[in-house]
């Protein structure tokens, strides 16, 4: 493997509550991220996709077990650090309330270099703008804006800075077919065109597809990690009982 | 419903509780203003009845003219065997009662001061003796009673040597007692000093006089056809009362004071109010529209509109019945604190344990209740317009379009009438109280300025918003952008600031203006060096230092000055009373006809007029005039002469002072002006004069600018007062900045998330808050500010005339704002911790 992991999870287990009503969200799940690819986290619902997905981007801290970014374990952080390393190594893209209806497209899409104080490269955001079809609507803001190009401004916010990784939270979930390609497109050309690394939470078989790498989860543990191949595989995967 | 009220109080108990603190605050001031006030009235009660017991009729002189400093002239001792021979009185007595008489502490300075009178007064026979003495009364002309306050604050025991200040030289007595009236605690900065009747004859300049007489009916009379055979028998210009008129006049003058006091706090009180009602409105406004999908759902569930405006009137009704309580308990503690307030300020009044009248309770309570309920009404009505479709969609009620242009309507046309009635309660033109004009207008004005905000929000928050995202780069952007987000909170809570700001700077403009004008009146007028005056700036110095001050080296003139009033058919007014001989060179009058020698030839009955006032009366100079002086005589003067007098430091003439007695000014001065012979060491004279006043400890020297210093200051004490009072009204509306933000964060809990996970710090999500909360507070003071300058223009107008120079304190106002952006600051401190305590990932949920 030539790739690096940008992301790793080792033996990480996240328990909620206490006691006798304590859940156990994940259970000693150890994965790694190989820069520049693409990888869909599938799973039912309850299965602990979203909690993994929190876990990796420092949303959220593990019971046991150690999370690193980009040869950053975030264990050792505090909130502040917490805070920088995922406006400046982490993109997001979320299923809704993506972006922030007081600002313009173009401030959602600079904001987390805003929030570090930075100009974005003029170059790159005219680019990514381009190819996110908004040259148009950067003045817009979010209202006039439709849900397809809502999300395709939360794109390239999440793609601006270039970050070690970005990650997607069911972003076609809110979506029709045709914006969903569009933004599984771009994610896909992100991934090709410019070596970004994106791991996206997904339950739709046909953007799983899109990744590479395909792991499914089911009550808190891994039970599938292989190359995705088309959606049939997709779903084949799931149905296999671990 | 009843239950589902009580569980939102319950459930948003920040929310609760800071509406309820802001009627609290309300409360407190309407019910400590009562107690404060029913305490003091009940305490004077207790003084005039006590000082009557046992008498049937009083004798004294009758005020041809209402002085500010109410002082009767005595009337002739030679009165006193008519009295005693006027059919059906038993006994009767002469005595002393003057204000002006200072006992002197171990210091040196006279005890009290500042306004609060010092009594002289002499002991009387048992029979009309009224006060109870701790020890005994004096029995010589070298013993003294003083009451037990003002010995306790010197430290005087029974035995000690205590030195008494009145019209003659300071001199020392012994203290043979403590004096008190009935169960009064205290006379508030009152003291009383009480000799012999013949001493305090002599102390206050009375020899041969009486300050009243006080008269026991016989048997067979009663006291009503006592005072008839008394008036019947006795000059004009006395008058006999019964005791119990002479209690309840006195009463009427001091009610006069206390309603006066009364009605200064309750607007205080009413400015908190009414600034807290604009709280409680924007608070129900918000939450209901927060809860517009569980009012959608309680309606798809059943619930009829009367049982949704029910439910929220009823959460009103809670909250403000509850908030009363607490304030009214908190009132009794706060008219302490007023009384507290005004003795910091040296001025202490009266008291004899806290009165709590049933009228106090019932409309503290009422008052808080019902403004509740009302302010919560609006927002109640409107949640009643939610359809149970709209419990399906996302999203807050949008106001419907045509309520818009009718709001601006209403609010251009209420700031509008609101500045006309002002004008013409300045103006006199409406009838009633100019006062209460003036009020109803600057209250319309409020609110129509509040109604019309909304409008303004927008380019106000770019206005002040600007700079800080500038500096301050995203946060301060999505702080200014969260600010104009809803203009209608915005200006509602900023609007709550508006008004406790605009009558702070219309008091700091309007007292900068009469500063100037004391400073140009003192500057243009007077042509003394120094000016000898009372200790405390408002009591007369006796006038006895005048030729001991003259024979100090280095003093060309020293020249009596009284300012004091007159009355006549046309309207009463002040003048001023000069000695002509000398006060060509302590005074300088802009002539318009005449010269300074017509000063100096000024005879008994010739008078020089301020122009406006000769304008008014259509007086040319040699005209005639009449005045009534305090004592009932009247005085035909010849005008001599005009001066301009813009700053009215004269009053309406000025005539000679050979008819001081006639004034009741005729041991007494009001300043004594001196002028210093050229090339005078001033350092050497001032020691020269300071010396020939040590008898005479109630008198201070000062020049022009400590003179002005000494004004500005008792200024100050009581802008101090007024700002502490208003200081509420500020207080209240800093608890809307911290609700409005606590609701809002609320409301933006996704997008705080969002933020976060992005990459937003804490310390940033801390900032966005407290640069809203800036915001919002900045825009109330720019609105603020406006209106207080409108005010002080518009108030001041007819004052233009007096010398009035309008002058706006930039560099306060500055400072104002500078005060209320740090307001905004404190009152973020608690929202935007919570904002960045949130759980990122609860905020998020989206799952």
């Amino acid at each position: 493997m030539p790739n690096e992991a940008i992301v790793s999870a080792t033996n990480v287990t996240r328990v909620f509550g206490e006691g006798d009503a304590s859940v156990k969200a994940l259970d000693d799940v150890s994965l790694e991220f190989p820069e520049g690819r693409f990888t869909a986290i599938m799973g039912p619902s309850g299965s602990g996709k979203s909690t993994l997905m929190h876990l990796l981007a420092g949303l959220d801290r593990p019971t046991v077990g150690g999370v690193e970014i980009d040869g950053v374990a975030l264990n050792d952080l505090d909130d502040g650090k917490l805070t920088e390393v995922r406006r400046d190594k982490v993109g997001f893209i979320f299923q809704f309330f993506n972006l922030l209806p007081v600002l313009t497209a173009e401030e959602n899409i600079v904001l987390p270099l805003s929030l570090a104080g930075r100009k974005p490269h003029r170059k790159r955001f005219d680019e990514l703008v381009e190819a996110v079809g908004l040259s148009d609507r950067v003045s817009h803001r979010p209202a006039e804006l439709s849900g397809g190009q809502q999300q395709r401004v939360a794109v390239a916010r999440a793609l601006l800075s270039e970050p070690a990784v970005v990650f997607a939270d069911e972003p076609t979930g809110n979506l029709d077919s045709k914006s969903s390609e569009e933004i599984l497109a771009l994610l896909r050309t992100a991934v090709d065109d410019y070596g970004q690394s994106v791991v996206m939470v997904t339950h739709d078989a046909n953007a799983a597809a899109t990744a590479d790498r395909v792991v499914v989860l089911v009550d808190g543990r891994i039970v599938r990690d292989e190359p995705a191949t088309s959606p049939e595989q997709v779903l084949d995967l799931m149905k296999q009982p671990a | 419903m009843t239950s589902i009220a009580l569980r939102n109080l319950w459930a948003r108990k920040l929310r609760t509780v800071l509406t309820a603190l802001a009627i609290v605050l309300g409360v407190m001031m309407i019910a400590g203003t009562y107690v404060f006030t029913d305490t003091i009235d009940q305490a004077f009660d207790e003084i005039f009845t006590e000082s009557n017991k046992g008498i049937d009729a009083v004798v004294t002189s009758k005020q041809a003219v209402k002085t500010d400093d109410a002082q009767d002239p005595p009337i002739s001792a030679s009165l006193l065997p008519e009295v005693r021979s006027t059919e059906g009185v038993a006994a009767a007595a002469g005595g002393i009662f003057d204000p002006q008489v200072a006992i002197i502490d171990k210091d040196g300075d006279p005890i009290g001061g500042n306004g609060a009178p010092s009594f002289g007064s002499s002991a009387q026979p048992r029979r009309f003796e009224t006060l109870d003495y701790e020890g005994r009364a004096p029995r010589t002309a070298n013993e003294v009673a003083i009451d037990k306050t003002a010995a306790d604050k010197a430290g005087f025991e029974l035995g000690d040597r205590v030195t008494v200040a009145g019209k003659e030289s300071a001199r020392p007595y012994r203290l043979v007692g403590f004096a008190s009236i009935g169960d009064v605690d205290s006379f508030g900065g009152a003291s009383i000093a009480v000799f012999t009747l013949p001493q305090a004859q002599l102390i206050t300049g009375k020899q041969g006089e009486f300050d009243q007489i006080a008269v026991a009916a016989d048997d067979d009379t009663t006291p009503g056809q006592l005072a008839a055979n008394l008036t019947q028998v006795l000059p004009k210009n006395v008058e006999a009362e019964t005791g119990e008129e002479n209690t309840q006049s006195q009463k009427d003058d001091v009610g006069e004071f206390i309603g006066f006091l009364k009605t200064a706090l309750l607007v205080f009180a009413g400015v908190a109010l009414f600034v807290a009602s604009f709280l409680i409105f924007n608070t129900f406004s918000i939450t209901v529209a927060q809860r517009t999908r569980e009012f959608a759902m309680l309606r798809t569930l059943g619930a009829n509109r009367r049982q949704i405006v029910r439910s929220v009137a009823l959460e009103a009704l809670l909250i403000g019945f509850a908030a009363s309580v607490i304030g009214l308990l908190l009132g009794i503690a706060f008219a302490s604190a007023i009384s507290s307030l005004f003795k910091a300020t040296g001025i202490d009044l009266p008291s004899a344990g806290n009165v709590i009248g049933v009228r106090t309770v019932i409309l503290s309570l009422a008052v808080g209740t019902v403004l509740t309920v009302v302010a919560a009404l609006v927002p109640a009505l409107r949640a009643t317009r939610v359809e149970p479709v709209e419990g399906l969609r996302e999203g807050i009620v949008v106001e419907a379009p045509g309520t818009k242009r009718l709001r601006t309507a209403i609010a251009v046309a209420l700031t509008g009438l609101g500045l006309i009635a002002m004008l013409g309660g300045v103006f006199g033109v409406i009838g009633g109280s100019g006062a209460a004009w003036v009020g109803i207008g600057a209250g319309a004005m409020f609110l129509g300025v509040a109604l019309l905000s909304p409008r303004l929000v927008r380019p106000l928050a770019s206005l002040v918003g600007l700079p800080l995202e500038r500096t301050r780069g995203v946060a301060g952007r999505l702080a200014r952008e969260n600010s104009v987000r809803n203009p209608g909170r915005t200006a509602a809570t900023a609007a709550a600031l508006m008004i406790g700001l605009a009558l702070v700077s219309f008091v700091a403009i309007f007292a900068a203006g009469i500063r100037g004008s004391i400073d140009d009146a003192i500057d243009k007028t007077l042509g003394g060096d120094l000016i000898l005056g009372s200790t405390d700036g408002f009591s007369d110095i006796p006038l006895t230092p005048v030729k001991a001050v003259e024979g100090v080296d280095g003093v060309a003139v020293a020249s009596p000055y009284r300012y004091t009033q007159y009355a006549s058919p046309d309207g009463d007014g002040y003048l001023s009373l000069v000695a002509p001989a000398t006060a060509a060179d302590v005074l300088k009058l802009d002539w318009r006809q005449g010269s300074d020698q017509t000063l100096t030839d000024l005879g008994p009955t010739e008078a020089v007029l301020d122009e406006k006032f000769a304008d008014k009366r259509k007086l040319e100079v040699g005209d005639a005039f009449t005045v009534t002086t305090v004592s009932g005589r009247k005085i035909n003067y010849t005008a001599t002469g005009t001066f301009k007098d813009n700053t009215d430091f004269i009053g309406d003439y000025a005539a000679s002072d050979v008819n001081a007695r006639a004034y009741g000014e005729g041991q007494t001065t009001t300043s004594i002006f001196i002028k210093l012979d050229e090339g005078a060491d001033t350092d050497a004279v001032r020691s020269g004069i300071d010396e020939q006043l040590k008898p005479f400890p109630t008198i201070k020297v000062q020049n022009q600018q400590e003179l002005k210093d000494s004004i500005s200051s008792q200024l100050n004490t009581l802008l101090g007062v007024i700002y502490a009072l208003l200081a509420l009204a500020v207080i209240v509306s800093l608890f809307g900045i911290v609700n409005t933000l606590a609701l809002s964060i609320y409301e933006r809990t996704r997008e705080l998330g969002l933020l976060r996970a992005v990459g937003m710090s804490r310390r940033q999500t801390r900032q966005i808050v407290r640069y809203e909360a800036v915001i919002t507070a900045l825009i109330g003071a720019v609105l603020g500010l406006v209106l207080g300058v409108v005010f002080a223009i518009t108030i001041s107008r007819p004052l233009a005339d007096e010398g009035f120079t309008l002058t706006i304190p930039v560099g306060s106002l500055l400072l104002l704002m500078v005060l209320a952006a740090a307001a905004g600051v404190v009152a973020a401190i608690g929202p935007a911790r919570r904002a960045s305590r949130l759980d990122v990932l609860e905020a998020l949920s989206y799952e």
